[in-house]
């Protein structure tokens, strides 16, 4: 998958555009006439997103509300017309060829059930194979399948109404995998579920979709833990820009590329020697900077130390053990991704 | 050998098509067989409606001409057909809500098979009620009918066509709009004034003076004359009353169908343009 420079605006409402939110250009008669056209005021929900995504990766589209993750996914499938730049499917352009594009990639959107409340979970996927054009025989093998797959069997026959937000949820995913695509999009996959339910559906994507069938799975979400968690790389989106896109790891990294290390000590009292240590370890090389911690009562307790991510620990405990320090324990304290988003997406802001 | 693959690639697609409006029938129906008392009063409320207009019709007894008839059958005909009419030109219009359209859409049908597959139980149920409307009307209120065959089957036909013209312009329409829309609400609201529904439209002229004219610009129009000419005046397709007439009413197909498709696909692009599709 594919997008290069995509750009998507939305008109305003008139009355807003002529109270001149921001983004609108209302200042004049022509200004109103021209929104009242629809030509004049814009939201710009995605401002040249460039992005590719490889065959194989769950993908991860991060972002606050708002931030146009629902728009980029709705672009790929169709249900949305860009204004501006390309987006390809598996190389299929998805303005100009929609029909091959949906025959690539299907999605879970959030809002779109699809589904009658009064029929039966296997009736509805029954009415989706036929749509999908499945023979008959196919189409009952598939159905058993996917509701085995996603643990939803025993209650086939039940209305789609007597079911809950997780099996709601897991049945859409049936009715998205009906068409054997190689990829697969998700809305916010977890978003309402309890623990349990989002941990199966993360397990869903990460080993069954994923790793045993090698689907391709671009998810948008606003949670990070779950981005970190499951996705090979992701990109995060804000204001319709990408700000960056690289593996979790790395983006991580992006914002402190040290590592922060706590380690607590036996409580000896603080010295001179002590102070020749901490000049010691500043000029180490992987050393980037380190506080200790001595309470009033000269009790020298921890010391925080940040270090090049890839320089080893294990030199600045010699230099403790040196100084005959004993270590009660260390911790050691990467940088999360929501630190990574939050300082990224306020770097944005201030732009 | 091409054109035979060809053939047979167009053989499988339309049974593909026929399966997927099979497949919306199917859906439209169990849906509505769950709400039992909803379809029980359905029931009864269309048959009361028909011995409600038939008592009328019985009171106010008089001939009507323009179609070699009494009123009891000129009027009951004509609650039958539009019995058949509206269901058919609000059928996806009812039908739209954004839980299922992106969905649906996103399955790659056709817009045929996205507007017949929507119609197809609607119509299929006013079908079935259509006959034992008619059996009342004739053998309870003595309505007469001298039907021609096979000018009826070309009038349901060209009916249909019209309809379903109609019904993909307001589908079109609604998913821009979202609410009501305001073109078929007004050819809708037109014709029950001036289709000629209850009565014959020349008398429309008594009342507003070259009414009549205007009236037979609306496709609804053809679609009563059409039935009552095949359903009450036994015309045969060979008369040239009714060849004229199916060619008129031809002609208001041959414009809508194709007039409804583009409307449909402007109102689908244009709502894809606004991200408004999975709006209501």
């Amino acid at each position: 998958m594919e997008t290069i420079n995509l750009v998507k605006r939305y008109p305003t409402s008139i009355k807003k555009a002529i109270q001149g939110r921001p983004g609108s250009h209302t200042t004049s008669f022509k200004g109103i006439f021209e929104v009242i056209l629809r030509r004049g005021s814009f939201i710009t929900a995605l401002d040249g997103v460039t992005l590719q995504i490889k065959k194989g990766e769950i993908f991860g589209l991060l972002g606050p509300n708002g931030a146009g993750k629902t728009t980029f996914i709705k672009i790929l499938c169709t249900l949305i017309l860009h204004d501006e730049g390309e987006a390809y499917v598996n190389g299929f352009d998805v303005r100009k060829e929609p029909s091959q594009v949906l025959r690539n990639l299907q999605a879970v959107i959030g809002g779109s059930i699809g589904f009658e409340w009064r029929l039966t979970a296997r009736q509805g996927l029954e009415f989706y194979a036929s749509l999908y054009g499945l023979p008959k025989y196919e189409a009952r093998k598939k159905i058993d399948y996917l509701l085995d797959f996603t643990g939803l069997k025993d209650r086939a026959d039940d209305m789609y109404q007597r079911y809950s937000s997780g099996m709601r949820r897991k049945l859409v995913l049936c009715r998205t995998l009906l068409q054997d695509v190689p990829i697969v999009l998700f809305d916010e996959p977890t978003v309402g579920l309890d623990p349990p339910t989002s941990a199966e559906i993360r397990e869903l994507l990460r080993d069954k979709l994923s790793r045993d069938e090698g689907k391709t799975v671009l998810i948008s979400t606003h949670n990070m833990w779950e981005a970190q968690e499951i996705c090979d790389r992701i990109a995060i989106l804000y204001r319709g820009k990408i700000v960056a896109c690289d593996s979790p790891d790395n983006i991580r990294r992006l914002i402190r590329p040290e590592t922060v290390y706590n380690i607590t000590l036996q409580s000896p009292k603080f010295n001179k020697e002590h102070e020749k240590m901490l000049k010691d370890l500043q000029e180490m090389a992987g050393v980037k900077n380190l506080t200790p911690r001595v309470t009033p009562e000269g009790v020298f307790q921890r010391l925080t130390l940040y270090l090049d991510k890839n320089y080893s620990l294990s030199s600045v405990l010699k230099v403790l053990f040196s100084y005959g320090l004993e270590i009660k324990s260390v911790d050691a304290r990467e940088p999360d991704l929501e630190e990574a988003f939050i300082a990224l997406t306020r770097e944005e802001q201030k732009e | 050998m091409k054109s035979t693959t060809g053939l047979k690639a167009k053989g499988m697609n339309l049974l593909v098509a026929l399966r997927q409006i099979s497949a919306f029938t199917k859906r439209d129906m169990y849906g509505w067989s769950t709400y039992k008392t909803a379809a029980i009063t359905q029931l009864v409320s269309v048959l009361i409606g028909v011995l409600a207009w038939g008592i009328s019709a019985t009171y106010l007894d008089r001939q009507v001409p323009e179609y070699n008839t009494n009123y009891i059958s000129f009027l009951i005909v004509g609650l039958v057909i539009g019995n058949i009419v509206m269901p058919i030109a609000q059928g996806v219009e009812r039908r739209l809500n954004p839980w299922t359209l992106e969905t649906i859409l996103m399955t790659g049908v056709s817009v045929p098979v996205f507007v017949l597959g929507n119609i197809s139980w609607n119509y299929i149920f006013s079908i079935i009620i259509f006959i034992p409307q008619l059996l009342i009307g004739v053998y309870w209120f003595g309505a007469e009918l001298n039907l021609n065959i096979y000018s009826t089957i070309l009038a349901f036909a060209i009916s249909a066509i019209i309809l379903l013209g109609l019904a993909m312009v307001s589908t079109g329409m609604r998913i821009v709009t979202k609410s009501t829309d305001p073109v078929t609400w007004a050819v809708n609201t037109l014709s029950q004034l001036l289709a000629g529904m209850t009565f014959p439209i020349q008398f429309l002229d008594r009342i507003f003076p070259g009414a009549s004219s205007f009236a037979w610009f609306l496709p609804q129009t053809w679609v009563y004359h059409l039935c009552r000419e095949a359903l009450l005046m036994g015309l045969s397709p060979a008369a040239p009353q009714m060849q004229l007439d199916l060619l008129k009413g031809l002609a208001f197909a041959v414009i809508l169908f194709p007039l409804g498709y583009y409307v449909f696909r402007w109102g689908l692009k244009r709502s894809k343009k606004d991200g408004t599709l999975g709006f209501f």
